[in-house]
């Protein structure tokens, strides 16, 4: 199993590669794809579907995509759609947070989990507390 | 069902990196493994499940196994995540 992150920033996108890789292990693959193809803030699409490819021709495991913002499904629906069908089934979009997404499907990634495993984690992400039993002023 | 008690070491207590190598570290063992701490339990082979525990320097947590292979699980992960935790001894270890 392999993650792709999606940012619209190279820096975030590198940054969060290499939070994941320390928390998970070196044994999960973790790919960054962030910002635009001159470097500015924005996704790419070519970037997307060249790692997306890089991966998928390395191993014969899933891949699981997060992204930073909406805005970034449309690149990663662009990336989708060069994809043969065959590639396409072996990867999955997460709807979920980035960075909790990204450490939680990694972790599972690391211990065996299957793409719907690893999909699952993520998920789990969106009612993740950030200050469990801390603040009540929310 | 055995048990081992666990007081936490590292200052920032059961941060990410240790719950993940906690998880790590179960998961490798067919056993049912609960970790509480004070009120809340948590399953041992969740990342989510274990940071919510909020766990923190100092606490003692206690760390239950069920199944075949309980007894080697907990052996494992004491091992494992002593860079983190330290098993409490006498009159607090396992029954």
């Amino acid at each position: 199993m392999s993650l792709v992150l999606v940012s619209h920033s190279k820096s975030l996108a590198e940054g969060l590669r290499d939070m994941v890789v320390q928390v998970a292990g070196e044994g999960v693959r973790v790919a960054a794809a962030g910002g635009t193809a001159d470097g500015r803030l924005g996704t790419n699409a070519e970037a997307i579907v060249d790692t997306l490819r890089d991966i998928l021709a390395g191993s014969g495991d899933g891949v699981l995509v997060l992204l930073d913002l909406g805005s970034a499904w449309l690149s990663v629906e662009m990336a989708l759609e060069e994809l043969s069908e065959t590639e396409r089934a072996r990867v999955r979009v997460s709807e979920a947070p980035l960075v909790e997404g990204a450490v939680l499907a990694a972790v599972q990634a690391s211990v065996g989990g299957t793409l719907s495993e690893v999909a699952a984690a993520a998920a789990g992400a969106a009612s993740m507390s950030k200050a469990p039993g801390g603040s009540s002023n929310a | 069902m055995p048990e081992i008690r666990l007081t936490v070491i590292d200052e920032s207590g059961l941060h990410a990196r240790p719950a993940a190598r906690f998880v790590q570290a179960a998961s490798r063992f067919a056993s049912r493994i609960v970790i509480r701490n004070g009120e809340r339990e948590a399953d041992a082979k969740s990342l989510i499940s274990l940071l919510t525990l909020a766990v923190r320097l100092s606490n003692v947590i206690t760390v239950t196994a069920e199944g075949s292979d309980a007894d080697a699980a907990l052996a494992s992960l004491a091992a494992e995540l002593s860079p983190y935790v330290s098993p409490m001894t006498g009159n607090n270890t396992a029954s």
